[in-house]
């Protein structure tokens, strides 16, 4: 399961910020000019005492470290730059006493370690100076770490936007119940496109909505049809009846449920909050579940719109990005042509769009026209893939 | 086949309908895989281990058991490794299409695979990325990316010389769109293609991780159009490995045999009708067999190596003792023991006029699952590499219509591309003579 899935939308307010602590930094002058061979690896000690540890006369290029927890307790381990705090190497839920080896290829400058144990403050270790060039090959990024602090904002307006578009979808799997009420079935078709695609680009991918997202927006179980699982609502199987040319009277009680467990998801998300752990695996996870479900027509219970459901997806996308630039712009160089590329996949997705808004089946495209459209969004979601990385809550180094 | 066989057509036996019904039916399938066309003998074959592009081991030559430290087969050289270099145990065929909008991004597609390439063929320590991405290698083949022999061979298709690129000028002379043959049983979703990716390792995980490294740096350029995976077997128990219808295939490789012999037959000169950027590349066509193995198994033995030409257990040819035993055609002029249709015979009968049609063959066996009906689909990934496509593979061809064996095989994907030219050295790419 996805981390999305687990995250994906925790009762109860904003989370403790994490506690700063002081930061004790020692400089450790580098006494000779004398090379030492390099070792294939530096022991680095990370404890209470003693953080860095090891890592002495370093030349500009690839640093090996096999960096063990001296401590009684789990530890986190940057390396990081002294004079701008950017990360260079991350070693997470280092256990007591366990060794791990991480590597970072850094340019001269000064760096240290800093050891984060868990529940304690950040303790940093000695300056060290790495010599030699200022330019290396394929040289690590840097970047600073992104907090809570940093993302609840984002996290805040991400959640903000969703509940702007509740009530919209509210109307619109309203209006889907009482066009089937009255026996409209062909315009009820057009509203359960118009409810569908509002609800995919709300980022409900991998579960992020919970138990809400599976009565909204289930797949039928393994081995069923969304036609024939019994255990089915929401917009599948209201699909698979309208298409199939069921009768009104029995698609109502199912548009009758949208509606209330829309309601529900409604009711219950003022109390809720979109984690900040989770925004950013939002921006990539959203395509990734339209690779895996609409790119593939396995989502499609009749209505043939994952063209439709991809050009909304790509919106949910660009809405989940949206409140991550500032964080983004600062660490992410590819995040201008991310979102040139998400707006490429739309424009070339929409022109499967007819003026009269109905969207060419997947089926019907081409290979060539399948394998432009698969390369284009593999492409963004590629681009998308280091936001979730770069956004991965950390600690303060101080 | 019995020599009586051979009167089919005038005498149609019990049994024999049913296989001429099915080689109506079905079509089955032709091809050039099975047996010798050489008319030298080959050296002895040598382990694979040292890096070479050495001409004196038949690439159909299995390498000897490699340690994780195999050392790496060169990138850079006026040729692409995976043509001369004996065949490792695993290989993968890849055919891309190009989703790229434009020349300059093709050309830059080129680039990263070159770049790629060129890391994944060393090994080496992948790049770090610290906290600002998901690691860029899958770490399927540990922490140092080992060489473990690959190479990754890249071939470029008919397609690619449309008007998209501005390319038409410039195609192979001899480069088109693979016909059907009169016993193929195509599936057009599984042949052509713009690119064509030959890797090949001593092991299945290298060849996987490099295609996903290989992918996950293109996305956005190519996407998959097919692919077939193939392995060559071991020497079983010695001598040429053998395909999955038991007979040694891939004995002799005439365009080994001599230092000279690649530039005859399988490297493609600049000239004539030949655009300049050709020069050094191959012709490199890729035929992926099912070999009907149930129907197969339930043929004589007799009869089967009636249609091969050569014994099952030592691959000897009728005529003579060993392996290597040339077949003396001339002592047999009426096929008493080598029938004339035998493949053998009809893929080289060794004549001086049939020796420049002679290709590099470097096939891979493929077991790849079930068919509808629960029979296996167990077959060969015919691959070869020709100075001429029309000259060597595709006359050979021509003579293998309805020869005997047709009945038991079933040619269903593959196609006809260019191998590129080599990446000369670190400033290069692939196909910079074509783009740059």
């Amino acid at each position: 399961m996805r981390r999305a899935a687990q995250y994906g939308m925790l009762a109860g307010g904003i989370a403790a910020v994490v506690t700063l602590g002081v930061v004790c930094t020692v400089t450790v002058r580098q006494g000779s000019e004398a090379r030492v061979a390099h070792p294939d690896a530096y022991p680095v000690t990370a404890g209470i005492s003693g953080c860095g540890r090891g890592w002495s006369d370093p030349a500009a290029g690839t640093q090996t470290f096999d960096v063990t927890n001296t401590s009684i307790a789990g530890m986190e381990v940057y390396l990081e730059s002294v004079a701008s705090g950017d990360v260079y190497l991350d070693l997470e839920a280092l256990g007591a006493g366990s060794t791990t080896r991480g590597r970072a290829i850094i340019p001269a400058g000064r760096y240290r370690f800093v050891c984060l144990p868990a529940d304690e403050d950040p303790i940093a270790g000695p300056t060290v100076t790495v010599t030699g060039v200022r330019r290396v090959a394929d040289a690590t990024p840097g970047i600073p770490p992104v907090t809570e602090n940093d993302l609840i904002p984002a996290s805040k307006q991400y959640g903000a936007w969703i509940e702007s578009r509740l009530p919209v979808l509210q109307a619109d799997v309203d209006a889907l119940a009482d066009d089937v009420a009255s026996g409209d079935l062909g315009k009820a078709k057009a509203d359960w496109l118009t409810g569908h695609l509002e609800y995919e680009s709300l980022g409900a991918a991998y579960g992020a909505f919970g138990d809400a997202d599976e009565a909204i927006n289930g797949m039928p179980a393994s081995g069923r049809t969304a036609l024939d699982d019994p255990g089915l609502t929401g917009f599948h199987k209201l699909e698979a009846l309208l298409w199939s040319g069921a009768p009104a009277a029995e698609i109502a009680p199912f548009a009758d449920r949208l509606s209330a467990d829309v309601a529900g998801l409604r009711a219950n998300f003022p109390n809720v909050r979109i984690d900040p752990l989770d925004i950013g695996l939002r921006a990539h996870e959203i395509l990734e579940n339209a690779l895996q479900f609409e790119l593939t027509g396995a989502a499609d219970a009749g209505s043939h719109t994952n063209l439709a459901t991809v050009d909304a997806n790509l919106n949910g996308s660009a809405e989940a990005l949206a409140p991550l630039r500032g964080i983004l712009k600062p660490r992410y160089p590819q995040l201008a042509k991310t979102e040139a590329s998400i707006a490429a996949a739309q424009q070339l997705v929409e022109s499967y769009r007819a003026a009269d808004g109905t969207w060419t089946p997947l089926q019907s495209l081409t290979t060539a026209q399948r394998e432009a459209l698969d390369a284009r969004i593999d492409a963004t979601v590629e681009l998308l893939a280091p936001v979730a990385a770069i956004c991965d809550v950390r600690r303060a180094a101080s | 086949m019995s020599p009586q066989r051979g009167a089919d057509a005038e005498r149609p036996a019990a049994g024999l309908g049913r296989r001429g019904f099915l080689h109506g039916l079905v079509g089955a399938g032709v091809a050039a895989p099975l047996a010798a066309a050489a008319a030298v003998a080959p050296a002895a074959a040598t382990p694979a281990s040292a890096p070479s592009s050495s001409t004196s081991s038949p690439p159909g030559t299995p390498a000897s058991t490699p340690s994780a430290d195999a050392p790496a087969y060169p990138f850079h050289g006026a040729h692409q490794a995976g043509i001369l270099t004996p065949a490792q145990r695993n290989g993968t065929f890849v055919a891309f299409d190009l989703t790229a909008s434009s020349r300059a991004e093709l050309t830059e597609l080129m680039k990263t695979i070159t770049e790629r390439a060129r890391f994944l063929t060393a090994g080496g320590l992948p790049a770090e990325v610290g906290i600002a991405a998901p690691p860029p290698d899958s770490g399927v083949l540990g922490p140092r990316v080992p060489s473990d022999g690959l190479t990754v061979t890249v071939s470029l298709g008919a397609s690619v010389f449309d008007d998209r690129y501005g390319l038409a000028g410039l195609k192979p002379h001899r480069l088109r769109t693979m016909e059907d043959f009169p016993n193929d049983a195509l599936d057009r979703a599984a042949c052509d293609g713009d690119v064509l990716l030959q890797l090949c390792a001593h092991h299945p995980d290298t060849i996987t991780h490099a295609l996903r490294d290989i992918a996950k740096a293109t996305r956005g350029g190519m996407q998959v159009r097919w692919r077939k995976d193939g392995f060559v077997s071991p020497p079983r128990p010695s001598g040429t490995p053998r395909n999955l219808m038991g007979f040694k295939d891939g004995t002799s490789s005439p365009a080994l045999a001599e230092p000279s012999a690649p530039d005859r037959l399988v490297w493609t000169h600049a000239g004539g009708p030949e655009p300049r950027w050709v020069e050094g590349g191959s012709y490199h066509v890729v035929r992926v067999i099912r070999m009907l193995v149930e129907f197969w198994d339930r043929v004589s033995l007799h009869e089967q190596e009636n249609m091969i030409g050569r014994r099952r257990d030592s691959g000897a040819p009728l005529t003579g003792t060993r392996e290597h035993d040339d077949p003396r055609y001339e002592t047999d002029p009426t096929g008493d023991v080598i029938q004339m249709d035998a493949h053998i015979r009809l893929a080289n009968n060794r004549s001086p006029q049939q020796a420049e049609q002679q290709m590099l063959r470097r096939s891979y066996n493929y077991d790849s699952g079930v068919d509808t009906n629960g029979n296996l689909d167990n077959g060969l990934v015919f691959a070869c590499f020709n100075q001429d496509l029309e000259r060597q593979f595709v006359t050979v061809q021509k003579r293998l219509i309805d020869e005997p064996l047709a009945d038991y095989i079933s040619p269903t994907g593959g196609g006809y591309f260019f191998a590129l030219p080599g990446v000369r050295h670190q400033a290069d790419w692939f196909a910079s003579g074509l783009l740059a």
